[in-house]
């Protein structure tokens, strides 16, 4: 439905005749009613890729196709509407001067629906991310993040777009609300067979809501693939040391990865010609300075840049984390059966 | 073991911990409570009387969700609760006396000497018109008394340890020219230059990329393991304290419901509370939706009810009627809770 393919994104820097090169040869595909998960740390470039998705950056190349009911001939741009976008700060990208309805009904102003559906659909939208319609008339101030953020998604999804882009949607909450919101996104994407390209830092996120995932580093698509064999099995050394420094909340379930990343990104101006990791990579051979690693497919739709991936992938044994942390979490958080037993403290 | 967090109820009942406190504590919180105002004659509790306490080397986690208390709570342990808040009640005890009562200038002299904190956005924390070498160098001449010389190699030396890149350079950035990791960094030698005893950090880690807050967090481990200081370390990230604490306090609405060490906590864990926090990281929604009441229930009207009993789907009459003391389930696991879960 979403082909992306070789994007390029340079900005100038102001009083240089330098460029920043914030997106270096992205490619990826989205299905419909498909999550894409795209994962990297802070100055990758994930939010650049998602706003050219959207249109509000122009690509410096490349192309960005959709291939959608009434969009016959492969326009760069879908019709309004058809694409969407949900920001970071949920607090942040609300009008507080707007009351929650007119909120939500503003994207059907851009598509001139006529006045007369405006309540219905607003009644719908409020619906679908179950809020409470007596929210209308209220102002964003007076809502918790987590109501702000469905707000977010309902003036997102009044337009019944075939695919949101998600920016980071749940840095800003609270565990509990962050839970609810990734629930109410399944929920709709099974509804509606809405697609996601949805923007995170927060791997064990992206790995329940995603169906693929595609790692980012300075500017480049690293590796990707199916999110369950991604996180088990990673071949790009990078992927590999993001995915170690994952915390789960129990003490002893930790990813085991070869690669310990010391140091930070470096500065997307005047990259290397080489691979961009050599500077931080354990397993660096001269090759990778000299040239950046083409794309290899490893598996059914798994796709690393990396001279080296074959012996990524046997020095790093393959993990099943996750799944041991789901099931740990079912024998411990499982409800009890018996009625509850009343605690007397022993003074 | 004895039990690490113990707490009495607001002022309304004498100061009790669960059991006799040890001599072995480094820095221990009795009695915490802090009252904003909100109107005229009116005003609002926002720590209802905690008792925490940190033995030397330990790090002890302080979980909650935002609202909790927990910028509060550390900014009062340093004797500066959030304006306009006030400590209505409360001890530090701290190397053999209550700092609370110290005059204002001993107090001064107090923190960043002994006791530090580490807090997020390091932007905001750095001044931006001054060199980092000397911002931290600025430190070590005012607490330690170095001269300008012996300050400056005194942060050379901080920043190698905070293992920032290039740090003879570095000593003459401004902050604007560092990255939010370094930045953090040089937060972090500024709070660790004299050597403190008790380290505070708040949320520190949580503006911070994955991969440079796992480097970092190795770093406060070894820093502190290294001087023997103790920390506490306020976060809402559940998952960061099940493999950087020894010990966990789970703070709900300004009062402690549970406090365990980091095993029994994350692997028998008692508080419906704490259960509903950890449900959230798994993913399932089911699980979760045991844990959670939708819509919550309205708030009990009975002022000595359980704080939770609204939210909680195990509440019976009782919880809404009488308030549950922190008690110890097991030694060391303490539970603020009518009717734990145990398996």
């Amino acid at each position: 439905m979403l082909t992306v393919e070789h994007l390029h994104k340079q900005f100038p820097v102001a009083g240089s005749n330098k460029v920043v090169s914030a997106i270096n040869d992205v490619s990826f595909t989205i299905a419909p009613g498909e999550t894409l998960g795209l994962v990297g740390e802070s100055g990758s470039g994930k939010t650049t890729v998602g706003r050219i998705v959207v249109g509000l950056i122009e690509p410096s190349s490349g192309a960005v196709r959709f291939d959608l009911a009434g969009n016959a001939n492969n326009r760069a741009r879908p019709p309004k509407g058809k694409v969407q976008l949900v920001f970071q700060e949920p607090a942040e990208s609300l009008d507080p001067r707007l009351r929650i309805g007119a909120t939500v009904a503003e994207p059907l102003q851009a598509l001139a629906v006529d006045r007369s559906e405006w309540r219905r659909r607003v009644r719908d939208a409020m619906a679908l991310v179950r809020l409470d319609l007596a929210l209308l008339d209220s102002y964003p101030a007076e809502l918790s993040a987590g109501q702000q953020q469905r707000v977010g998604v309902a003036r997102a999804m009044i337009t019944e777009p075939d695919l949101v882009v998600l920016d980071e949607p749940t840095s800003a909450l609270d565990p509990t609300a962050r839970a609810e919101i990734i629930d109410l996104l399944k929920r709709i994407q099974a509804e509606r067979n809405t697609a996601y390209l949805f923007i995170s830092h927060d791997l064990s996120t992206i790995r329940f809501i995603s169906h693929r995932v595609a790692v980012m580093y300075l500017g480049m698509i690293v590796e990707q693939g199916d999110a369950a064999t991604l996180f088990s099995q990673p071949q790009h050394p990078y992927s590999s040391g993001l995915l170690s420094s994952v915390l789960l909340p129990h003490p002893d379930l930790v990813m085991e990865s070869s690669v310990s990343l010391k140091g930070e990104i470096p500065s997307p101006i005047d990259l290397p010609p080489g691979c961009f990791l050599a500077s931080r990579c354990p397993f660096v051979i001269d090759r990778c300075r000299a040239a950046r690693p083409p794309a290899e497919s490893v598996g059914p739709g798994h796709i690393v840049h990396c001279f080296r991936h074959n012996d990524v992938a046997a020095t790093t044994p393959a993990s099943k984390t996750f799944e041991a942390f789901m099931a740990e979490a079912e024998r411990i958080l499982a409800r009890p059966v018996s009625q509850p037993i009343r605690f007397t403290p022993q003074p | 073991m004895r039990a690490g967090v113990s707490t009495a109820i607001g002022a309304t009942k004498p100061m009790g911990t669960v059991l006799p406190a040890m001599s072995a504590d480094l820095l221990r919180v009795e009695n915490m409570r802090v009252v904003f105002p909100t109107a005229i004659g009116r005003s609002r509790t926002v720590l209802h009387g905690i008792d925490l306490s940190v033995k030397s080397g330990e790090i002890l986690g302080l979980v909650g969700e935002s609202g909790a208390g927990k910028t509060t709570l550390a900014r009062s342990i340093l004797g500066a609760p959030p304006v306009p808040g006030r400590i209505a009640t409360g001890r530090v005890m701290f190397e053999g006396r209550d700092i609370l009562t110290l005059p204002e200038k001993q107090l001064r002299s107090l923190r960043g000497r002994r006791l530090a904190m580490v807090v997020p956005n390091p932007r905001g924390e750095l001044n931006p018109t001054i060199a980092i070498g000397d911002q931290i160098a600025t430190m070590a001449r005012v607490h330690l008394g170095l001269d300008r010389k012996g300050a400056r190699a005194r942060a050379l030396e901080m920043l190698k340890a905070v293992q920032i890149p290039d740090p003879e350079r570095r000593m003459k950035s401004y902050p604007h020219e560092l990255s939010g990791g370094m930045a953090q960094r040089a937060v972090i030698a500024i709070a660790l230059i004299c050597d403190p005893a008790f380290v505070i950090s708040d949320d520190a880690t949580s503006g911070l990329d994955v991969t440079v807050q796992a480097q970092i967090l190795d770093l406060l481990r070894k820093l502190a393991a290294e001087h023997g200081s103790a920390m506490l370390f306020i976060t809402r990230d559940v998952g960061i304290t099940a493999h950087f604490c020894d010990r966990v306090a789970v703070l709900y609405d300004g009062e402690i419901m549970e406090a365990a060490s980091r095993n029994a906590l994350f692997l028998s864990p008692a508080h419906p509370y704490t259960l509903l926090l950890l449900a959230a990281f798994s993913h399932n929604s089911a699980l979760r939706r045991g844990w959670s009441m939708t819509p919550p229930a309205p708030a009990p009207a009975a002022v000595e009810a359980c704080i939770y009993a609204g939210r909680c789907p195990l509440a019976q009459p009782l919880c809404r009627r009488e308030k549950p003391p922190l008690a110890e389930l097991m030694p060391g696991h303490v539970v603020r809770c009518h009717f734990p879960v145990r398996r």
